[in-house]
């Protein structure tokens, strides 16, 4: 393969991410039912849900606008944009050669991922209904605790590579692997505790239920349903496998510096590999933590932010 | 074990203290606010010990030894036979919001930086970011002893603050003498005794809440 192609790279690599990411719910799934002594549903059932979604037919709530049907194709297709900006198969050798991700860098990325949580929180609010009003306002509230934390983070790693593109600090931080310093242990626990977070896990929010005292990402899906429900469903499953290879990108950076056909799946098989890990601990913390009072959010998620900060302390000072 | 690598493990220990130190400050209810001391003591056992394997002070081989036992293993058991024994409340009651808190201990970890920066000859002798994370270790334990109620938690404060000022004692000159070394652990485990007592034996006549004794009179 040649140089010319970073496009198509980048193309293949977002086609990559949403294809597997109901299949890395799918395994969380299986993961927390086996460490609750249940058996589970297998690890494709993601997929058979997301199919059953496209064959039903729409109904929509007589107060909501036309916005309404637009809400979910744009909630997607910015999750889309925000999966073709992480590297995940491949990074420059070499810091200044040219970047894999022509697209945009990681300040982009989280403007897609924002826009993408506003889109929702919107539609949530166009139908009109009181659980959707209220799954967005705590959306909400959780977004302006975490979005500041993920910068926090994103900059702490920024600072070392001298540069905001993610396919650039990926193949920087490839070449010094063993150097993973003080401020890198401390921005990875941040990162960890946004994991939670903005994958909508347990100590945050529950995945599993519609009980309405609990919910905020569902709650705000309540009122979709057919495709359009597909599209939110599969945005969900997408953002959750784009944080997780942000997350690889940032700290656990094996990613091949080639695009040679063996190389390429090398670096399939290590991000399979260290998304393995990230479920597991996603599925462990989900099955060993209740969740948490809403209003003791910002005390865990305060957790994050001072370990960002002290991450970004540590490197400048 | 070679001085660059002991610097590496040393800062890389620094950054889970710190850690360690959050989640004290974050902890919602008592007994994780001491997994979370015991975890640090842990650290700064091994911390004395990489010092230790580095220099090729008996002293601090000896310290780290004393830190494990005591400070990592019997004092917060002790703690949590206390509570156990008392059936205490199990959340944390901050004077302080929790939040303020965190907020707080940043800043104290920037002014600790800052205070250290000026200390130029002194940083420069010895490992990295020891001496400002020491400091900052330091003042977030007191912080932890100002902003709760309990008895108890001003215990685990006073563990986090001692472990602080044993990590800068190692970053400025290498450990201090063994004797203070041995003083400072004798006065922490009078002090977790006196506490443990008081709250075994006071709680069952009037809680053990600090704030109220302010009222006391003889």
């Amino acid at each position: 393969m040649g140089r010319a192609t970073p496009w198509a790279l980048a193309l293949g690599q977002m086609a990559l991410l949403v294809l597997l990411g109901p299949l890395v719910t799918g395994v969380i799934q299986k993961l927390k039912a086996r460490l609750q002594c249940r058996r589970g549903a297998g690890i494709l059932q993601p997929y058979r849900d997301l199919t059953k979604l496209l064959r039903k037919g729409t109904v929509q709530a007589d107060t909501a606008g036309s916005f309404f049907r637009a809400v979910p194709v744009l909630v997607l297709a910015s999750t889309c944009a925000a999966a073709a900006l992480v590297p995940v198969l491949f990074a420059p050798p070499a810091a200044g050669s040219a970047s894999p991700l022509p697209l945009g860098d990681a300040i982009l990325l989280l403007g897609w991922l924002a826009l993408g949580r506003f889109l929702t929180a919107v539609g949530a609010l166009d139908a009109g209904g009181a659980f959707g009003g209220m799954g967005a306002s705590r959306e909400m509230t959780v977004a302006t605790l975490v979005e500041p934390v993920l910068m926090l983070v994103v900059f702490s790693v920024s600072v070392v590579a001298g540069t905001t593109d993610l396919g650039a600090i990926a193949g920087h931080l490839s070449l010094r692997r063993g150097s993973f310093g003080a401020p890198d242990i401390l921005a990875l626990f941040a990162m960890l505790v946004l994991l939670l977070a903005e994958t909508g896990r347990i100590p945050v929010d529950n995945p599993d239920t519609h009980l309405e005292l609990t919910m905020l990402h569902e709650g705000m899906l309540l009122e979709h349903s057919g495709p359009g429900l597909f599209c939110l469903v599969l945005a969900h499953h997408t953002k959750q496998i784009v944080v997780m290879a942000l997350v690889q990108a940032l700290f656990l950076p094996w990613i091949p510096a080639s695009t040679a056909p063996f190389a390429l799946a090398l670096g399939l098989g290590a991000f399979a590999a260290r998304t393995l890990v990230l479920a597991i601990f996603l599925a462990l913390v989900e099955s060993s933590y209740a969740k948490l009072r809403f209003f003791r959010l910002p005390q865990f998620l305060g957790i994050g932010f001072l370990s960002a900060f002290l991450a970004v302390a540590l490197r400048l000072l | 074990m070679s001085p660059e690598l002991a610097t590496r493990l040393i800062d890389a220990l620094g950054a889970l203290l710190l850690f360690t130190m959050i989640l004290i400050l974050a902890a919602g209810q008592l007994y994780r606010a001491i997994y979370a001391v015991a975890a640090q003591s842990v650290l700064i056992a091994l911390a004395g010990a990489v010092l230790g394997a580095t220099t090729h002070n008996l002293d601090l081989w000896i310290v780290a030894g004393i830190t494990l036992l005591v400070k990592a293993i019997a004092l917060p058991w002790l703690l949590l036979r206390v509570i156990r024994r008392v059936g205490i409340r199990r959340e944390i009651e901050p004077v302080v919001p929790i939040t303020a808190t965190l907020a707080i201990a940043g800043g104290i970890v920037v002014l600790a930086f800052h205070l250290s920066s000026s200390l130029g000859a002194v940083r420069q002798a010895i490992t990295g970011n020891a001496l400002p994370v020491g400091i900052a270790l330091t003042l977030m334990g007191v912080l932890v002893m100002m902003s709760r109620r309990e008895a108890l938690t001003q215990m685990v404060g006073l563990f986090a603050s001692e472990n602080g000022i044993f990590f800068t004692a190692m970053a400025v000159s290498q450990g201090m003498p063994l004797i203070i070394e041995i003083g400072v652990v004798l006065d922490v485990i009078l002090g977790a005794l006196v506490m443990g007592v008081m709250v075994l034996r006071v709680r069952s006549s009037v809680d053990a809440d600090i704030a109220e004794l302010d009222r006391l009179r003889g």
